[in-house]
Parts: structure tokens; sequence; C-alpha cells
């Protein structure tokens, strides 16, 4: 036994005075914690939205998006001209351009990336630059020839890649796409990936030669992303500054950060939004009959009270939606009238149903079809590896319960279920999505050739397939937003896909030690983890070159005497950044001090008791 | 011995067949679920499919899957495009260090106890540790790390809150082993306390067992004192199922801390299998459990082989 408490006592006390003995770094660091592990870094293949904001860290995008509206902005090219006919693109890059490791980075960069990635078919890359090809017509001029009109341009909205690094590994796709580029290979943004830990952290330092800075110098010189499987210890370590600011925190946690004074908590917009999708028809599986008919449809759509789901899920913190969200920028959501929206009304609902001949024949709470048949009661797919779906499926149980239709769940996993919507067996189901910034992608989802791959309505329409090649190529972009807007209208109509709310990311920053933090897009969007993530480079350390005087804390001893020691001042992130939190030496004393005693009390506790037992 | 050897290695062939069959029950489309709302078109998605055989029948990609695992090969992650290999190496020192850790000192702790709790049966001792060892023992263990966490990590901060290493710590040597140790103490201690109600309950048990044999009162008549007694006559007796215990335990080393691992977000395979179970990752958790079950069917072979060392009659 007192083996034992001696045992336990020095391993108490070495684990405990472990941070006496890390040496505290000088490094101005931005701490992020984030609760999205990272795959790979390598941008040709990887898909986490972790992933991606390691790069919009590491490589300056051709244009960049403005952080007000994601308008094209100079980036690595200072200027650009269209032809005429918008199908010759002549970039000027910006002189003496140099990637992080000192090599030059010319037009010739760009363009191996964008004629390899289509080559080669990058799974991020192919897509975009499929039409397109590239020459470097000399070290600052860059042109880009697409085989149709290419309305996305000049944004490209590809990563460029050092050519020097990835020419000799990107040999074909699988060389391309299983390359690791783990720590120290080259970029050309404003800090650059020096350490990767898998299920860890990524630490990136400064670019001395990043072109955007501020007067030519860094603010900052380190950023440490710290991965937490546990969200509310995240959410402990910003309340106690061991971190500056963290994505995607629990909603729950919501009330606790806005009542902390120095925490400024944000839930922004990306654009990405959640739908109950009803089964259009267009699969091999067909969907309960009077789904079909768009009157029951629309009946449930205004049987849905999205607002309650919102407080419920989100503890308020999302936007209800009416028709889907195809873009991070909110400019492409029409304005949908008041009269023909599927706004909260069961008795509407109900109405609706009564009206179309669906009437509760035998008076068990379902109403059947028409002919008194076939009870109303649809499958309700639920999702089991999302966060919200089982509790949608009961809200969905309750909601329909109120309009007379009956709802069996029955739980798919998210593979599974991606199967099942392919095949059609099913009526319901929640899910979502997350646009890009061109509304290209999205719009593209619910057309007829993509029915058996990413159509998951299983809906289709002629008008709106004739609308989608068209936007596909509009130059001008005025006329595009109007025929965008007709093809969610003609989309809302058909009530097969019932938006429910636009997600939101769940952010939240320390206002005391770094300030510049801007939304993208303006006043709806997130401040990082956004498509180009503007905050990085506008970030400024508070209290930076104004050192302020360490405070004096006093800490009674276990003695009874008093001890002073050396505390921090609030916001001096700058020297506690490194640091395991920002009143590291304060509490070691103490500890150290109350170990000791315990620690002695204990063994000459048991000591006694050995001696009794000698007897 | 070479029967027991025999029946390891049945059941190892019985785990590879059914690991593949396992994770295909129903049908499914991770390429499909992995690339969900990218902007990646519908040849590259068939691309991928073939490129990892998920195109084939399941009767071809079995065969596929038994060749390969026979000549060392996992297969090539469906998330990080790396073979599945290297990312359980990468992971396994992690894992070894945390569960181990807390393996051996609830075994040597749990046993301990146990003799104390047995030897002074009916006591306060007794009473106390029996009880106490149980509460940690059926608290779930994710919780008991969430108390820990929420005591010595946020409300009297003198642990990290999470991961291995303070990140973004340039730290090396004897400073980067402190650092990990500090790191190490809470999901470790956690780990021990869940454990420990095991050890203390086999050990008392079979040592109550033991204290009522004749050869103890022959040895107390000899005029032995009682600290002797139990060293040397009770407790080498008493240790058998103990043994068989700590060996069994340690076979679940490798698979033994996913829910711990996601508390104090530690980097080891149960956080892998958490990721690799998100995806979905097929070869991955393949991989993962193929590891896991050889780990506990070589532990059991292991415990088999000295428990007949230690008792022979059991000797076959």
């Amino acid at each position: 036994m007192r083996r034992l408490l001696i045992l336990l006592a020095v391993a108490v006390l070495t684990a405990s005075l472990v941070p006496m003995a890390v040496a505290q770094e000088d490094a101005v660091t931005l701490r992020i914690g984030l609760t999205q592990d990272w795959e790979t870094l390598n941008p040709t293949s990887g898909f986490a939205v972790s992933e991606f904001e390691v790069w919009n860290v590491m490589y300056a995008g051709l244009t960049d998006l403005s952080a007000e509206d994601f308008s094209p902005q100079p980036g690595l090219a200072e200027s650009w001209e269209a032809s005429e006919d918008g199908l010759v693109w002549t970039y000027t890059l910006r002189e003496g351009l140099l990637w992080s490791d000192g090599e030059p980075l010319t037009a010739d960069d760009i363009a191996w990336n964008i004629n390899t990635g289509r080559d080669q078919e990058w799974d991020n890359m192919w897509s975009t630059v499929v039409n397109m090809d590239a020459e470097a017509l000399d070290e600052r001029t860059l042109q880009i020839t697409t085989s149709v009109p290419d309305p996305k341009l000049p944004n490209l909205g590809v990563y460029i890649l050092p050519r020097h690094v990835w020419e000799p590994v990107a040999t074909d796709y699988d060389a391309a796409t299983q390359f690791d580029p783990a720590a120290d290979v080259p970029g050309s943004g404003p800090f650059i990936v020096t350490e990767f830990n898998k299920g860890q952290s990524v630490v990136m330092d400064a670019n001395p030669n990043y072109w955007g800075w501020e007067g030519g110098e860094p603010p900052y010189d380190r950023i440490v992303y710290q991965l937490f499987e546990n969200p509310d210890a995240m959410v402990a370590a910003l309340q106690q500054n061991q971190l500056d600011a963290v994505q995607g925190f629990p909603a729950s946690s919501a009330d606790a950060l806005e009542a902390d004074p120095n925490i400024e908590v944000v839930a922004g917009s990306q654009g990405g939004f959640d739908e109950i999708a009803i089964n259009g028809g267009a699969a091999e599986g067909q969907p309960h009959p009077a789904l079909l008919d768009v009157n029951v449809r629309r009946a449930i759509a205004h049987g849905i009270d999205k607002q309650a789901g919102i407080e419920d899920l989100w503890f308020g913190l999302a936007e209800p939606l009416e028709t889907i969200s195809p873009s991070a920028d909110p400019k492409w959501l029409p304005e949908i009238p008041e009269a023909d929206r599927f706004g909260y009304d069961p008795a509407l609902a109900n109405q609706i149903l009564d009206d179309a001949g669906y009437l509760d024949s035998d008076g068990d709470g379902v109403r059947e079809m028409p002919d008194g048949t076939n009870p109303i009661i649809i499958r309700h797919a639920v999702n089991t590896d999302g966060d919200l779906a089982g509790s949608i499926g009961d809200l969905m149980t309750g909601w329909m319960a109120e309009i007379g239709i009956g709802v069996t769940l029955e739980a798919y996993d998210q593979d599974a279920l991606f199967g099942v919507i392919v095949d059609g067996t099913y009526d319901t189901f929640y899910w979502g999505w997350v646009p890009f910034v061109d509304p290209d992608p999205m719009l593209s989802y619910f057309t007829e050739a993509e029915l058996g791959n990413w159509n998951d309505a299983n809906w289709f329409d002629p008008a709106y397939d004739a609308l989608y090649l068209e936007q596909n190529q509009e130059l001008d972009e005025t006329r595009r937003i109007e025929i965008v807007h007709e093809m969610l209208t003609i989309f809302h109509d058909s009530a097969v896909y019932i938006p429910m709310w636009l997600s939101p990311d769940l952010q939240a920053y320390r206002t005391d030690t770094f300030e510049g933090w801007v939304r993208q897009p303006a006043e709806v969007g997130p401040v990082f983890f956004t498509n180009s993530s503007p905050s990085y480079v506008q970030l400024t350390p508070i209290g930076a070159g104004d050192p302020t005087e360490p405070t004096e804390t006093t800490v009674p001893g276990d003695d009874g005497t008093v001890t002073t020691v050396e505390g921090e001042t609030p916001g001096s992130t700058v020297a506690a950044a490194e640091g395991d939190g920002d009143d590291g030496g304060v509490n070691w004393v103490l500890i150290g001090g109350i170990a000791v005693v315990v620690v002695g009390g204990a063994l000459l506790l048991s000591r006694r008791k050995s001696e009794d037992e000698r007897e | 011995m070479g029967r027991k050897a025999l029946g390891s290695a049945l059941t190892f062939v019985f785990v590879l067949v059914f690991n593949f069959f396992l994770f295909r029950i129903v049908p499914k489309d991770p390429i499909g679920s992995l690339f969900r709302g990218r902007n990646v078109p519908r040849e590259t998605l068939e691309n991928l499919r073939a490129a990892f055989g998920l195109d084939e029948p399941v009767l071809t990609q079995f065969l596929y899957y038994v060749r390969e695992t026979l000549q060392g090969n996992l297969g090539i992650s469906y998330q990080s495009r790396q073979p599945v290999w290297n990312e359980i190496v990468d992971a396994i020192p992690a894992t070894v260090a945390l569960v181990g850790a807390s393996a051996i000192f609830s075994a040597l702790i749990g046993t301990l106890l146990g003799i104390v709790a047995a030897w002074r049966r009916n006591t306060w001792k007794d009473h106390s540790i029996t009880s106490g060892t149980m509460v940690f023992y059926s608290m779930p263990d994710f919780w008991l790390g969430m108390l820990l966490l929420v005591a010595f990590a946020v409300v009297w901060p003198i642990f990290p809150v999470g991961g291995m290493v303070d990140a973004g710590s340039s730290a090396t040597g004897i400073d980067l082993l402190l650092d990990q140790l500090h790191h190490l103490f809470l999901p470790a201690l956690t780990l021990t306390l869940a454990y420990l109600g095991e050890y203390v309950l086999i050990t008392r048990s079979s040592l109550l067992e033991v204290m009522g044999e004749d050869y103890l009162i022959v040895a107390r008549a000899k005029g032995l004192r009682d600290k002797i007694v139990r060293r040397r006559h009770a407790v080498p007796n008493a240790l058998l199922p103990v043994v068989t215990l700590t060996a069994i335990n340690f076979g679940f080393v490798l698979s033994g801390a996913i829910a711990v691992e996601a508390v104090y977000s530690w980097p080891g395979l149960g956080k892998a299998t958490a990721d690799a179970i998100r995806g979905p990752d097929l070869p991955m958790l393949q991989g993962l459990f193929l590891l896991f079950s050889a780990a506990v069917i070589f532990f059991n072979f292991i415990a088999d082989v000295t428990y007949a060392y230690l008792d022979p009659r059991v000797e076959e």
C-alpha cells in the first residue's frame, strides 16, 4: 500500500510539473481549434473542409475572391482581360513573384497546373479546367483559352501548385493523387505548412515571400491548428485563452460563449443548407403514389415547421430557407413571392389534402388515396451518420401526424443511404449540401443527366435542364442571375426538395488577442473556413509592440505565507501563445506545494497503518 | 501447445473471412458517399470505383482481398489515399502508450488493492477499495474521462485539454517526452481507474478462495508472520486468474480506447477507427479490425501457454 502511494505521488508530481520544463517560445501565434481532422494535404485529391482551409492559406489564387462578395480581385495576377467572344483570357502576373522556397513563380507554373490537372484528371481540378487550355506567353503573361464560354472566369478556382516540386511526382493520376506533401512543400500564400501531425495539428509559418503583406512584414509569425475530437474541450480551451478562435463549436455552447465579454460568436453562412427531399419518382424504385401528386408534396411542405426545428436543433442560430442555396454568395437566391411560399400552416396543408381527395376514410388518423385504399404512410430514411438526422426523423413523424400522414423511420448509414437514393426505395430523407461560389455545380445536380448520380431528388424538368445549359455559358452576370432565379423557382414550385435552413458555421474568436477578423461574404459569412479565408492576412495581434508590464499576483502558500509570483496580463497572447495556459507559471508553485503536502500526509498515514499491520 | 497454435490460426482465418463480409452485409456505395457535394464528374467516380475494385462482383473483390492481405498488403485508404498499413503504423505508438500504460498500472494497482481487500476482508479498507473501484468500473469510461477533464483541465487547469503534445511546440528530446507525459496523464488515469475494478474483484475473490485452504493453516501453524504467509503462500496461488485476465486485456491494448481517445483528442487507433467508420473507409476498417483481432488471438494464445506453465494441472 505504501509503495503504491509513493508510485502515485511520483507519477502525479512528474506529470504536473512538466510545463515548467517546456520552453516558452516568443513566436506570435494564432491558435485555432477545430473538430475535423486532415486526411491528406494533397490539393489534387483531399476533400475535408479542414484541408481546404490549409490550402486557402498556403496557395494564393490566380485571382483572389473579395471578402465583400467574392468578386475577382488581383491575386497572383495583377490584371486580366478577356477577348471579345469571352473565350480567351490573358492574365498579367505581379512582378517578382516567388515561391516560399525562393524559386520564381511564373506563368509557366500556372499553365502547367491547368494542363496537367486536365490531362491527369485530378479530382479537385478536372471539372473546373476540362474545357481550358493554358499557355505561358512569357514569364508574366498567361493565356487561358476555353472551348466554350465559361462564366466563372476570371476566377479560376483551383490551387496553383509549385511545378518544380510536383512535376517529378505527378506522372499520372495515381501518383499525383496519392502523393503525400506532409510538410515543407513550398507555397505562394501568406503561411506555409511546416508541420503536419495527422490527428493532432497543422503548423503554418509566415511566408516572407508573400506579396500581400501590409508594409511588407507579416504581423504575426505562425498559425497553429489544433484538432479536438471533443468539442466541449475545445470550447473550454477558448474560454481559458488557450485558443484564439474555434471552428465548429456545438450549438449548445453558444450561450456560454456569448456570455464571455472577451469572446465573439459568429454564426456564418457559406450557403450550406439542409433539406427534406421527397422521392420525385424518376428512379426505378417508386415513392408512395400520393407523393407523385404535387398537391401532396406542397401539403407536406406546409406541414413542416422549420422555425421549430431551428429552435430545437440549432438553438435559434440558423436561418430558414425557401429555395435551395446554390452558392456561398446570397445574390443567387431568388425572392419567392409571399403567396407561393410553403410557410408552416398545417390547417392549409389539411385543406389541400382534403380538396385533392386524400381523406381519412377509415378514421384511423391516416389519410388514404382518393379511392380509399393504400394509406399514406411514408418511409423516411434516417442518415445515421448525420448529427441532426435522428431528431429530424422524430420531428417529421410529429409534423406529418398533424396532417394525417403516417411515417415509418428507416435507418441507413451514409453510404447505404446513398445507394437507397439511387435505387429510389424511399419516400423522404433529410440531408444537406454545401455549394461552391459558382452556382453551376449545385444547379447541375438536379438535371436529368445526373439521375443515378448526384440527383438525389430523383426529379427532373426539361424546362430546368434547358435553363441550366443556358446559364452555363451566359457571360452577362445580370442575365445569368435571372436565369438561375428562374431555375430555382421552378425547382421550388415542384415541392420535391424542401430546403430547411442555411446551416451555419458556428465560430467564435477572442477579442482580446487578435483583431481584424472579416466575414466572407460581408455581414452573413463566417470569419474563416470560407471560400478564400481573407481574415488571416488582415489579422494583427492586440498589444503587439506595446508590451504591458507583467502583473503581480499574490497566492497564499500552503504554509500560511504569501508568495508573490509573476503572472501575465490578459491580452499578452504573444508570450503565452505557446504555453498550455495563460497563467502557466502561477499555479505550478501552488500545486507543487499542495501536492507535496498531500503526498507527505498520505505517506505518514500509510506508514502508521503498515506498522499496525506488523503486530 | 501445437493444438492451441492450430486453434489460434483457424480463428485468424475465420476473422479474415468474416472481416470482409462484415462491412458488406448492406450494399453500399462508399465512393458516392465520400464524394457527395464535391464537384466530381461521374466519369471520375466510375474511375475511382474501378480503381478500388468496387465495380467487381463481391466474390472477385473477396479473392483480391485474401490474396493481397496474405501478401501483407492491406490496400489504400479511401480517405487519405495512403497505404492502410502506414496509416495504422503511424497511430500504433500513441495507442500503445496510452492503453499499455493503463493496462500495466491497472493490473499492478488493481492486484495490490485486491490483495489488501481480501486480506482485510469486511474491514473499512475492504469496503472502501471494493466500492470505490466498482464506482469507476461501472461508470462509462468516456463520462469518467469528461469528469476528469472538466476537473483537472478546465476548473483547475493543471493538465492540457487534449492532444498528445502542445500544438506548435518545437520541443525535442526530454522536453518532448515530458510534454507527452503531461498530456498522457489524464487519459491514462481515466483508463486505469476504469480497468481497476475487474482486477480488484478477481484478485479478491481468488485470494479469498485460497485463504480457506489447509496449507495456509499449516503455514500459520508453523509460526510464520502474517505478511510472509500472504506473500509466499497465498498470493502466488491466487494469481492464476489474474494472469489470464492481464493477458486477455493486453490483447485489447490496441483496440480498447475508442471513447477515451475521443474525449482527450488522443491520436491513436481508436480515433482512426472512429474516423474510418465515419468515411466509411472500408480498407482502413478491414485493416484495423484484422489487427485488433490478431492482437486478441495472439494474447489469448499467450495466456493459454502461460497458464499451462504456471499451473501444471492444466497441461494438455
